[in-house]
């Protein structure tokens, strides 16, 4: 699958450089890294719960309800700080995701009907009970604001100053980090195992409660996370944005290879998920289209890229001669 | 009595829903007494519950094959840009003569529309074997980049004044669009009970591996049940078109969750096999009259939000309860008349 996305990736850069050589600048690649960071987190979080078998879309919802409230308490406490800006974000995700994990655990109905309830339920109750009072650049906290403008370093070109953002090495501290949960830890070989078959996994001895409250925990947390850096890099802080674009984000997961059945999934295939929607988000413009073209391309690649995907395994099922309910 | 007690035994759920719905409704009355019985009050909770009432059938539908449709919001609005579309005079000149051939065209034109959107998700469902989720997901962002595409993210305004009608006429005072939901529910509720294919969407729904090797074709099963969703889609989209006058992409998104909050409430098992058009129409019927009672109360959007989740949650915890309860009731337990009944509907009834 990620082979098959790469060639897709690579073909739409030659097109669009070959189409507009201003393409290839630092400005197209850091403007992307800028805005693809807060996506790249959320969908790390989707990667999870989608390989264990589940589909949330509350995480939009968690990463406002905590982000948030965690800007009106740092502007209460009157503690303008970035870092605990995001603990206490962090831990409010963490405590809403874990909500979504007992529901889900104990109810033991679909994850996408739960998680539903818990979006509207999240959003709505914070809106009921601290407003939606916006806060623009002049109004929000410092802290933010700089560290949304705050760069590595910056590169001079003949349009100006173009800055690499700190938020970079914060994502490829998550991705490195998820990739090893994943990859190299028994709880992360716990994750796809209860993602293959829950049954089989609890008769193994590994606690699906456990795993489910550490993978929704976790998703919450970067959702709290992605909700700091949303505020930052937008200097904009605004309680009703954000929340109806979960759909997106977990397309741009499902296009890198995880499979909603559970069990499959790879950090790598997220990542090609998460540039080909950043592609088709910024360099439409290079190739003379407007951005109402955005969701014709992307929907047209997920559909291919589900078809191939859901085509190999139908055709081997039949081989196998193994009837799943489909 | 004992008929009676294996009435209430034979449709808990149903039962369950029409108490609530019958405490809403006298709630509603006792709070708000003549606003919420008035004639006008009455037939604007009429007009508002067409649309979303079709919508709501097409997801449970969805429901009752064990999927789910992601994409009938998107599609109902790219049929309504189609149907708009051809109102607008842009691809047909409008004449004097002419108006009823062009309502005529366009109607047919958003139904086409719908069944083809419906058709393309039953096609990815049923050839392809993506899980539904997965496929009407793709598709939803597929239609609105379609409706993108043609309008540009603008608004397609009617301009044949007497589409029009179609919201507004009556028909000894009731709304004609309320008269169009009712007969496409009587039509599904017959095709799901009366019908060969009506049946198999059950089987389906409980194991679609059972119903494969009863030597029923699978794959077309799904093709029509996805075809009669787009229908309804299409359906709901003239409605829209008519009572807005206007098309554009992002209309009616909130209508998405609410179609799953009814299909839920109304008791269809979102994996499959279990739900009832009638719990459907009841459960619609108390959510317009929450809905019209927030209106009179000014409540604000989120207040609204908040219920509709909480709400959504509070059902599925009780199922959940009443559920292991009945399942924790020794077999022995039930009356012997029961059982031979029970065996007769084994994965159809219900």
């Amino acid at each position: 699958m990620e082979k098959y996305l790469s060639a897709i990736i690579l073909a739409y850069i030659v097109i669009v450089a070959v189409k507009n050589p201003l393409f290839f600048s630092p400005e197209t690649l850091f403007d992307m890294i800028r805005s693809g960071s807060g996506v790249m987190l959320l969908a790390l979080g989707v990667l999870l719960v989608l390989v264990s078998g589940g589909i949330d879309v509350s995480f939009t919802a968690v990463a406002i309800v905590s982000s948030y409230l965690s800007v009106l308490t740092i502007l209460n406490l009157g503690i303008d700080n970035v870092i605990l800006a995001s603990i206490i974000a962090i831990a409010i995700g963490t405590g809403l995701g874990a909500i979504n994990a007992l529901l889900i655990h104990y109810l033991k109905l679909p994850t996408l009907i739960v998680t539903l309830g818990t979006m509207s339920v999240f959003h709505g109750l914070m809106a009921v009970l601290f407003g939606t009072k916006s806060y623009p650049l002049g109004q929000m906290p410092d802290s933010l604001a700089n560290f949304g403008s705050a760069n590595l370093f910056t590169v001079n070109t003949e349009s100006g100053r173009y800055g690499l953002t700190v938020f970079l090495p914060i994502v490829v501290a998550a991705v490195v980090g998820i990739w090893f949960m994943l990859n190299r830890t028994l709880l992360g070989r716990s994750v796809y195992a209860i993602g293959s078959d829950e049954e089989s996994a609890s008769r193994l001895g590994i606690s699906i409660l456990k795993v489910k409250l550490f993978v929704y925990c976790t998703t919450g947390g970067l959702a709290g996370l992605m909700g700091i850096i949303y505020f930052s890099e937008l200097k904009y802080v605004n309680p009703t944005s954000l929340v109806g674009t979960e759909l997106m984000v977990i397309a741009a997961v499902v296009i890198g290879g995880a499979k909603l059945t559970g069990g499959e999934g790879t950090v790598l295939g997220t990542i090609l998920g998460v540039v080909t929607v950043q592609l088709f988000d910024k360099t439409l413009v290079f190739l003379g289209l407007s951005s109402s073209w955005n969701d014709l391309f992307f929907g047209s690649v997920l559909l291919a890229s589900l078809m191939v995907m859901y085509r190999r395994q139908r055709l081997a099922d039949r081989r196998n001669l193994v009837f799943v309910a489909s | 009595m004992n008929t009676f007690r294996n009435l209430v035994r034979a449709d808990r759920n149903f039962n369950i829903l029409a108490v609530l719905t019958l405490a809403v409704v006298v709630t509603m009355v006792a709070v708000l007494g003549d606003r919420f019985l008035s004639g006008s009050n009455m037939q604007s909770m009429a007009t508002q519950i067409a649309e979303f009432g079709l919508l709501a059938l097409a997801m449970g539908l969805a429901m009752l094959t064990g999927g789910i449709d992601l994409s009938i919001v998107a599609a109902a609005v790219l049929s309504a840009i189609v149907c708009a579309k051809f109102l607008s005079g842009d691809i047909l000149t409008i004449t004097d003569s002419n108006s009823g051939l062009v309502m005529g065209v366009a109607i047919l034109a958003a139904l086409v529309t719908g069944v083809l959107c419906g058709l393309l998700n039953g096609l990815l469902i049923a050839k392809f074997s993506i899980p539904p989720i997965l496929a009407t997901l793709g598709t939803f962002i597929l239609f609105t980049g379609v409706g993108m595409v043609i309008t540009n993210g603008q608004s397609v305004a009617v301009a044949l004044p007497a589409f029009a009608n179609i919201g507004i006429a009556t028909f000894a005072s009731i709304p004609m669009i309320f008269l169009i939901m009712c007969v496409a529910f009587a039509g599904l509720a017959f095709f799901l009970k009366y019908t060969r294919n009506g049946r198999r969407i059950f089987l389906y729904g409980e194991n679609s591996v059972a119903l494969r090797f009863s030597g029923a074709r699978n794959e077309r099963l799904i093709l029509v049940t996805y075809a009669v969703i787009g229908l309804l889609v299409g359906i709901a989209a003239i409605i829209m078109t008519s009572r807005v006058n206007s098309a554009r992409v992002g209309f009616g998104d909130s209508y998405l969750l609410q179609a799953i909050l009814v299909v839920v409430l109304a008791g269809f098992d979102p994996y499959g096999g279990r739900g009832r058009v009638g719990s459907l129409f009841l459960s619609l019927f108390m959510l317009q009259s929450l809905q019209s009672a927030f209106t009179i109360m000014r409540l604000d959007p989120y207040m609204k939000t908040f219920i509709w989740g909480a709400m959504l949650l509070t059902v599925m915890v009780a199922n959940h309860i009443l559920n292991q309860q009945s399942a924790k009731r020794p077999v022995a337990a039930l009356p012997p008349q029961a059982v031979p009944k029970a065996r007769e509907n084994v994965g159809v009834q219900k």
